[in-house]
């Protein structure tokens, strides 16, 4: 039977940075062209899953429109135990 | 992004531009692609010596593209779908970093890290690159379960494993072949920390002549139509299900939509539930799916990897929206999941251990269906019976020969839950598989086991307009001494939900009969299915009733690692019971007809027509099961009744 009373832990979330109008600047985004009556707080930066593996993606949230999806590390956030290991 | 009518509205100059050939060539190349995976698996299924290929079906073949087009896996066999979302990330993974460059001819590398490339340690990637004209074109792929890869319980299948070390033999991408010849090293790494070596041999070899199967016919498809022909039809097939899944997302209004769901606990104790978060936001033709706040990981190889989390977002809204194009890795193009490292949905090592990974990704399938079954209305399906229940058992025979059971005689197939369509099969592989059921003449045959029962249980279905699968109940006799890990992970809550009205299918549970309680040989009778037998069980894992030990979705919960490993004396029974599967539709408008015929087919009891369907059935459904009648007035006053106890939503 069961000993004690089951909790569920705090969970863990991925963190979306701000990003500021100057970035999207570089990106080439014209606010008032791509995206009017938005401002630089309506995007984030964040790594996503796909096709085609992972991508640091700078994302409009509000259309899901990416702005920016290079490639990411190949395992995305895993970290294998080997990591970092140097043979040489 | 793909325009989602972009392919059909190419004329044939763009179409020859953008996939170097015609687009009669193109659709001949790629069901040319499955007819090659099929035959692989054909092969493999025909020739496999291991029980859990030959009698489960528990691999899948893949093609992939070349590294420069980034491996996409165009074409993806007809079998166990957990393993088709992690393919083509696994042979990504694995070739990268191996190196492309240092790939040549007749080789075979493999990789069964969970990390690395999904699913568990026993699940070994093997990735046969195809040349042609000393130029890397593609990639065969067959991953494929083996039954040992060392580790502490013989057969792996078990939730308290505790870290990677106890878990089973990692391998990080290395050479089983080169030049068409074994390298011995790396199969003396795998042969001298697995079991049942002389299984594991043959079943090798049988893969590697399966990769080269596929080899050849890759290459005669090429000489027949050209090696551009080739690489345009990999991603031709890809761009297909890709705008296929695109057009199905925007069909689906835009909004957020979110679930939980969960499982019941790990294998150090129950002191802790682990809860998946699902935000889903659907914008046009894209969709986003957060599980941020899950869980962190668990203490124990109940967890599953972030690959496998992605295979199971996949099958759900290939389920969902998409069913009718092929699951190839286009189908994530409209898609981005965002998952935090860390929960026991994308664990990581030393201490994530990963085994029994669909446990916990099968409520993240569940948790996509919840959260998109207010949108699709009538499209919405009900939830399976949510766990393997998985059983793993060995024992020495009287000879000293040691024998394995694996995903034979436990809980492992069971009820699907009911769609718009029609009532839902009670007898099948959960959602995210698509593999075989062992007969019981393979189990009897090779294990010193009698399948007793393999039956359903009456009133276990989800009552709905279309009625839920039912729980399957399964008694396994073990006529030597024996050691069990058991596995059942979702009996605190229905995983067969109903949907679009329907009703959730019942709590499964299960049991051991010690033969001093009940002995089936000494008494040459059954265990009976009724409640008062298992007052005498032991139970191993549901919310039972304390005293009488019959399930009671209000009783206590059971917890099944209490004991991490059962040992039972000769003649013992393990008793499994499967959740039942959801209902779709109210059951109130459900044709009395069909309620009676499930009456007589002993789906339903005439008190669970009375009490759920609302339907006044007399007779005597066990012994004159012809001649049952429905008393319509009856019934039209019992369903005035029960509608007016529903609340106003309904």
């Amino acid at each position: 039977m069961s000993a004690v009373g089951s909790t569920v832990p705090e969970g863990i979330t991925v963190p979306r940075e701000a990003v500021t109008e100057e970035e999207l600047a570089e990106l080439g985004v014209d606010l008032d062209r791509d995206f009017p009556g938005s401002t630089a707080a309506d995007f984030r930066r964040y790594p996503v899953l796909s096709e085609g593996g992972w991508y640091l993606v700078v994302k409009h949230q509000k259309t899901l429109r990416c702005v920016s999806r290079e490639p990411w590390r190949l395992l995305g956030p895993i970290e294998l135990t080997s990591d970092g290991l140097d043979v040489e | 992004m793909t325009e989602a009518t972009a392919l059909k509205d190419l004329d044939d100059a763009a179409f020859e531009a953008r996939y170097a050939s015609d687009r009669f060539t193109a659709s001949v190349l790629s069901n040319r692609m499955r007819y090659i995976v099929q035959h692989m698996c054909t092969g493999l299924l025909n020739n496999a010596f291991s029980l859990i290929l030959r009698d489960w079906y528990d691999f899948a073949a893949t093609i992939s593209g070349p590294p420069e087009q980034n491996y996409p896996m165009a074409s993806v066999s007809n079998s166990l779908a957990m393993f088709l979302g992690t393919m083509s990330e696994a042979v990504r993974n694995t070739i990268e970093e191996y190196g492309p460059e240092n790939l040549r001819p007749g080789d075979v590398i493999i990789c069964n890290d969970p990390y690395r490339a999904g699913n568990h340690v026993n699940d070994i990637c093997f990735i046969r690159p195809v040349f042609h004209n000393d130029r890397l074109v593609s990639f065969v792929n067959l991953r494929a379960h083996q039954l040992d890869m060392g580790g502490v319980v013989p057969a792996g299948f078990s939730g308290t494993k505790r870290n990677v070390y106890e878990n089973g033999l990692v391998i990080a991408p290395m050479l089983l072949y080169r030049d068409n010849k074994p390298v011995k090293s790396s199969f003396n790494l795998i042969f001298d920390n697995a079991r049942f070596c002389e299984l594991l041999l043959p079943d090798i070899k049988t893969i590697y002549q399966n990769l080269l199967l596929g080899e050849q016919l890759i290459l005669e498809s090429i000489d027949r139509y050209g090696v551009d022909a080739y690489l345009g039809a990999l991603r031709y097939a890809t761009d297909t299900s890709a705008e296929s899944m695109s057009r199905a997302i925007a069909e689906i209004p835009d909004g957020v939509y979110e679930a939980e769901e969960g499982i019941d606990c790990d294998g150090i104790d129950d002191s802790i539930e682990y809860r998946i978060k699902l935000k889903i936001t659907k914008v046009g033709d894209r969709m986003e799916l957060d599980f941020s706040g899950t869980s962190p990981q668990a203490r124990t190889s109940i967890n599953a990897g972030i690959l496998d989390t992605k295979t199971a977002v996949g099958v759900a809204l290939k389920f969902l929206i998409d069913s009718e194009s092929p699951f190839t890795s286009g189908t994530y193009r409209p898609i981005d999941i965002v998952i935090p490292a860390g929960t026991f949905i994308s664990a990581t090592p030393p201490d994530g251990a990963v085994f029994l990974y669909w446990e916990s990704t099968g409520p993240v399938l569940l948790a996509v269906f919840r959260a998109l079954e207010k949108a699709l209305g009538r499209r919405a399906v009900g939830g399976d019976y949510g766990s393997l229940n998985i059983h793993n058992a060995n024992g020495v025979l009287p000879d000293g020969t040691p024998w394995v059971t694996t995903a034979q005689c436990g809980g492992e197939h069971g009820p699907w839950g009911a769609t718009e369509a029609g009532d839902a099969d009670s007898y099948s592989v959960m959602y995210q598989a698509n593999n075989l059921d062992p007969a019981t003449e393979a189990i009897e045959s090779e294990v010193p086991a009698v399948v007793l029962r393999k039956e359903y249980a009456i009133d276990s279905a989800g009552a709905g307009t279309n009625r839920g699968g039912a729980a399957v109940l399964k008694d396994t006799l073990y006529l030597t001494e024996a050691e069990h890990w058991s596995s059942p992970l979702h009996v605190k809550k229905a995983s067969g939900i109903g949907v679009y009205g329907g009703k959730s299918g019942a709590l499964g549970a299960t049991w051991v009969f010690d033969p001093d309680y009940y002995n089936v040989p000494q008494k040459k009778e059954l265990i009976p299915t009724s409640d008062e037998v298992y007052e005498g069980s032991t139970p191993v894992a549901g919310m039972l009733d304390p005293k009488t030990k019959a399930v009671d979705p209000n009783g206590e919960y059971f917890y099944f690692a209490r004991n991490p490993v059962w040992h039972t004396k000769p003649h013992a029974v393990f008793r499994y019971l499967t959740n039942g599967g959801g209902g779709w539709g109210s059951p109130l408008d459900r044709e009395p007809e069909r309620v009676c015929r499930d009456v007589r087919d002993e789906y339903v009891s005439i008190e669970g027509a009375y009490e759920h369907y609302g339907v006044v059935i007399k007779g005597d459904p066990h012994n004159d099961p012809e001649n049952l009648q429905i008393d319509y007035e009856a019934t039209e006053r019992r369903r005035a009744e029960l509608r007016a106890q529903q609340p106003a939503a309904n």
